[in-house]
């Protein structure tokens, strides 16, 4: 696979993503509520790395900040090297362009397109000819299981074969940093299951730095890194026991899609 | 490129509907009132659009056709003096009360005595040379199909226009003025039904042809030059028949009316359509802040919005060009005073377009709420 290609830039042991002293707070009416508290963290490259902590406890919004889609209220951001601080919105759209994948709660698939339409839309912005994206497109499908339902829209698949387009859609953009916001709170077990996996073996395989926010707790023995957030502070960092040897990978493609999430 | 744009409009055609329901309407609605203002109106000319002369010659500061007083027999000589003039005609204009055979009361009525010659230029685009050769008849009167009822006769009856008898004989389309029904009788009959006698021998208007290739424009500001023959105004065809319309567009204040109403079209238009597209744009909020997510710029999203209202605004204009064209054909089935001419129907539907492009605009500023940063919860 040529994703491992662009890993490259990002040796393992070298942080992707550093936050020194972000603090975000937010205003609502006259009360000003501090989200994060002078937090510092290294991401090391490579890594599938979990942040976890109660809601409310600031992860989303630290996720947000170190991946560019919200500006911290003071300290600084560094992402593959690049100040994140001082950036104009355009420069910050072409760095997650370039760099960023993202996967979310919601699964947010335009319900006209094709679960290959869906992959293609963000590849098509990104410069490359058309038979690459579709080639990309394609492999990204494949990868994540859905090879034989990539000519179906939305409504035709289930909810855990729709992560998994999303996965796919941002997968082929072949990025360096994979963010994930609650990617299995919407599934079953089952398909929770098949969308860690895919997670944990896209730190693997391509050597992307996969920096996930769950509460799931299935999802701790797959993390390379474990954070514990609470009141905008990180309580605890840890590898969990079992990352060196996780569950049983599903060999090199997924199992084909099953309905019913 | 995955055409997002089309394909959403294609598989959300219902949550599209009404934009172009609405920007079909807005311009089938702009369409007909141009077509009905400019054949109503155009209606108004008829005696200057229904003939074959290139310049009229008639009292100076005449503002419509309807309202020419008569002008002296000189100015026929000063116009055949002309080395491009070929033809010089008379056309003799009667106010007249009509009394038909069935109980109608008195109307109005615009008696035209023209010269009933086969190649008389006066309605020669109305009255087949058959039609016009029964003129000849002393009495004899030509009107419109359509005013037959308002007249209360049929072909054949009698009637009688200021005291005098006249005879239905026969019946012809485009006859139809404004303000008025349009009789058409004989330079003779006309003589004979006029009462004002201290002008019995003028005429109103000379109407005539200029040499093939020379301009009528250049012919008539010739003419225009002195009034040695006593006061005439020349007019070229064109810029009399627009005078006329013009005249009664702002004389019946319809022109400001027809102004007010494109307003009030464009303005619902532009609500329920900008509406629809934001109402669309909301529909797929989380998506368009995910395409941000990724890196794929606002600019790049606008985009996606204007081709949707693009095509909004040209499938409306499709639905509308079908259905006007429908509704003019049956209008010209009917008789009812309908015209279209391209430039209008251009602006008609370039109107309509910038309807939609303008609730695209609208519609854009919503993308403003596709906030990726909302997607993290």
């Amino acid at each position: 696979m040529s994703m491992s290609t662009l890993a490259s830039t990002s040796s393992p042991g070298t942080p992707a993503l550093q936050a020194s002293s972000v603090r975000k707070s937010f205003v609502s009416g006259r009360i000003e509520s501090t989200v994060l508290h002078d937090l510092t963290l290294d991401v090391h490259a490579g890594e599938l790395t979990l942040i976890s902590g109660p809601s409310g406890c600031g992860k989303s919004t630290l996720l947000a900040i170190l991946s560019g889609l919200q500006p911290a209220d003071g300290g600084a951001v560094r992402a593959l090297g690049h100040e994140l601080s001082g950036m104009s919105t355009r420069a910050l759209e072409s760095f997650r362009l370039q760099h960023t994948g993202f996967v979310f709660q919601g699964f947010n698939l335009f319900p006209a397109l094709t679960a290959l339409e869906q992959v293609e839309l963000p590849l098509s912005y990104m410069g490359l000819a058309k038979d690459v994206v579709r080639k990309r497109a394609a492999e990204s499908l494949e990868e994540v299981g859905l090879g034989p339902r990539m000519r179906l829209l939305p409504a035709e698949l289930s909810g855990g074969e729709k992560q998994r387009v999303a996965i796919a859609r941002a997968l082929a953009k072949q990025p360096e940093l994979l963010f994930a916001d609650e990617p299995t709170s919407a599934l079953d077990a089952a398909n929770g299951q098949i969308v860690i996996d895919i997670l944990h073996r896209i730190a693997r395989a391509h050597g992307t730095t996969v920096l996930c926010v769950s509460h799931d707790p299935r999802l701790v023995h797959h993390a390379d890194r474990v954070l514990a957030m609470e009141d905008g502070r990180i309580l605890s960092d840890h590898v969990p026991p079992a990352a060196s040897a996780p569950s049983p990978l599903p060999g090199e493609s997924l199992p084909p899609a099953r309905s019913g999430a | 490129m995955v055409a997002l744009a089309r394909k959403t409009l294609v598989y959300e055609w219902r949550r599209f509907l009404p934009a172009i329901l609405a920007v079909g309407f807005a311009s089938l609605l702009q369409l007909l009132q141009a077509a009905l203002v400019l054949g109503i109106f155009g209606s108004a000319s008829v005696y200057i659009t229904g003939s074959s002369a290139d310049l009229w010659a008639g009292y100076p500061g005449t503002q419509s056709v309807n309202l020419g007083r008569p002008i002296s027999e000189d100015v026929a000589m000063r116009l055949r003096m002309d080395p491009d003039v070929m033809k010089v005609e008379p056309f003799r204009w009667v106010d007249a009360d009509w009394r038909g055979s069935r109980d109608t009361g008195g109307v109005s009525v615009f008696v035209s005595g023209i010269d009933v010659h086969p190649d008389g230029m006066m309605f020669a685009r109305a009255l087949p040379p058959a039609l016009r050769a029964r003129l000849n008849e002393p009495g004899a009167v030509i009107v419109d199909k359509a005013d037959l009822d308002s007249l209360g006769v049929d072909i054949g009856e009698s009637a009688v226009i200021n005291g005098q008898r006249v005879r239905v004989v026969g019946v012809s389309s485009g006859l139809r003025a404004l303000g008025g029904v349009n009789i058409v009788a004989s330079l003779e009959t006309a003589r004979m039904l006029d009462l004002s006698h201290d002008d019995a021998g003028m005429m109103t208007y000379f109407i005539a042809k200029v040499r093939h290739g020379v301009k009528p424009k250049l012919v008539a500001n010739r003419l225009n030059g002195s009034n040695a023959f006593g006061p005439y105004t020349v007019w070229t065809a064109k810029a009399f028949a627009r005078e006329s319309s013009l005249y009664w567009m702002f004389d019946t204040g319809a022109g400001a009316g027809v102004l007010f109403l494109a307003g009030i079209v464009f303005l619902v238009g532009s609500v329920i359509t900008s509406q629809t597209l934001i109402a669309a744009v909301i529909g797929s909020i989380r998506e368009y802040a995910t395409l941000n997510a990724l890196g794929v710029g606002r600019g790049s999203l606008r985009k996606v919005v204007m081709e949707q209202a693009f095509w909004v605004g040209a499938l409306g204009l499709m639905c509308s060009i079908v259905i006007g064209l429908i509704l003019l054909v049956i209008a010209r089935n009917r008789s009812v005073p309908m015209d279209l001419n391209p430039l209008t129907t251009i602006v008609c539907l370039a109107l309509s377009m910038a309807l939609a492009i303008v609730s695209g605009l609208a519609a854009v500023r919503t993308l403003r709420r596709a906030d990726p940063a909302s997607l993290l919860r």
